[in-house]
């Protein structure tokens, strides 16, 4: 039986082979969830999940598309945002 | 009725450079265009676009097919395109660059520098051809490679651009020394 910390669901568990042969549980926490679009909450495309510890070490140019409103809104929604902010002028 | 014209101005609505304006210079397809800011004004680069990706407005300029940067630039002053579309005026600093950018494109082109071997100690000292004919061929031979000369001129030059630059110095004087010694 674990200890009561690691009972909760909130952590993962992975099962490891260790040399003698026998699998063993290690826990570790899970991942961030998907981010969503800001106006048709659908799940956003190129934009990275991981915790913080790991999302420090990686490039900003990788983490998130590189054009206007790129974590923020989907390219449909960009699009529709920016005709009509620009057009009314 | 085409929008896609010659000469209109667009909103580029995809891509890294969505939000900015640009000009359709040229149609090369039933889905492609031609299109730059110009660069110094709109920060948009001088490139193709899908159709789908732009949004005309209804603004237009009159400029022949394939017009260049400095030559839009002139005619947005003239039609007073930067009130309309509220942008501001490119610096000096932004043409210079411009300019600077087309005089290096133009420079890497026309200055193709050979190869030499040995790096560049090599460079340093000036190459020198070693000529290992002896003297009596040389005498029947000036007359017969001159007429030779003029027929296969254009056989050396072509394989010059089809070989590798290092293979060069080596294919001459054997080529040179085949000729003599067939007759």
């Amino acid at each position: 039986m674990p200890r009561p910390a690691l009972r909760t669901r909130s952590l993962r568990r992975i099962l490891k082979k260790i040399p003698g042969g026998a699998y063993i549980i290690h826990y570790s926490k899970r991942k961030p969830s998907v981010a969503k679009c800001a106006r048709c909450k659908k799940p956003l495309k190129g934009v990275a999940r991981e915790r913080p510890s790991k999302l420090r070490k990686i490039a900003a140019t990788i983490k998130k598309p590189s054009r206007p409103y790129g974590g923020n809104l989907c390219s449909k929604c960009a699009k529709e945002v920016l005709k009509e902010t620009k057009l009314k002028r | 009725m085409n929008m896609f014209e010659i000469g209109r101005i667009c909103l580029k609505t995809a891509g890294r450079e969505a939000g900015k304006y640009c000009v359709i210079v040229k149609s090369m397809n039933d889905k492609f265009v031609l299109i730059t800011g110009p660069k110094a004004a709109t920060k948009v680069k001088r490139r193709r676009c899908n159709k789908e990706h732009l949004e005309p407005l209804v603004e237009k300029i009159n400029i022949h097919s394939d017009a260049s940067d400095t030559e839009i630039l002139k005619v947005f002053e003239h039609e007073k395109i930067y009130d309309k579309l509220s942008i501001e005026k490119p610096d000096t600093v932004a043409i210079k660059a411009m300019k600077e950018e087309k005089a290096k494109k133009k420079s890497l082109v026309q200055t193709r520098k050979p190869r030499l071997r040995g790096g560049k100690s090599a460079a340093a000292k000036p190459q020198e051809r070693k000529h290992k004919e002896p003297e009596k061929p040389k005498e029947k031979a000036p007359e017969k490679k001159a007429e030779k000369k003029v027929a296969k001129k254009h056989k050396p030059e072509k394989a010059k651009k089809a070989t590798k630059p290092k293979h060069k110095k080596e294919s001459k004087p054997a080529k040179k020394k085949a000729k003599v010694k067939k007759k």
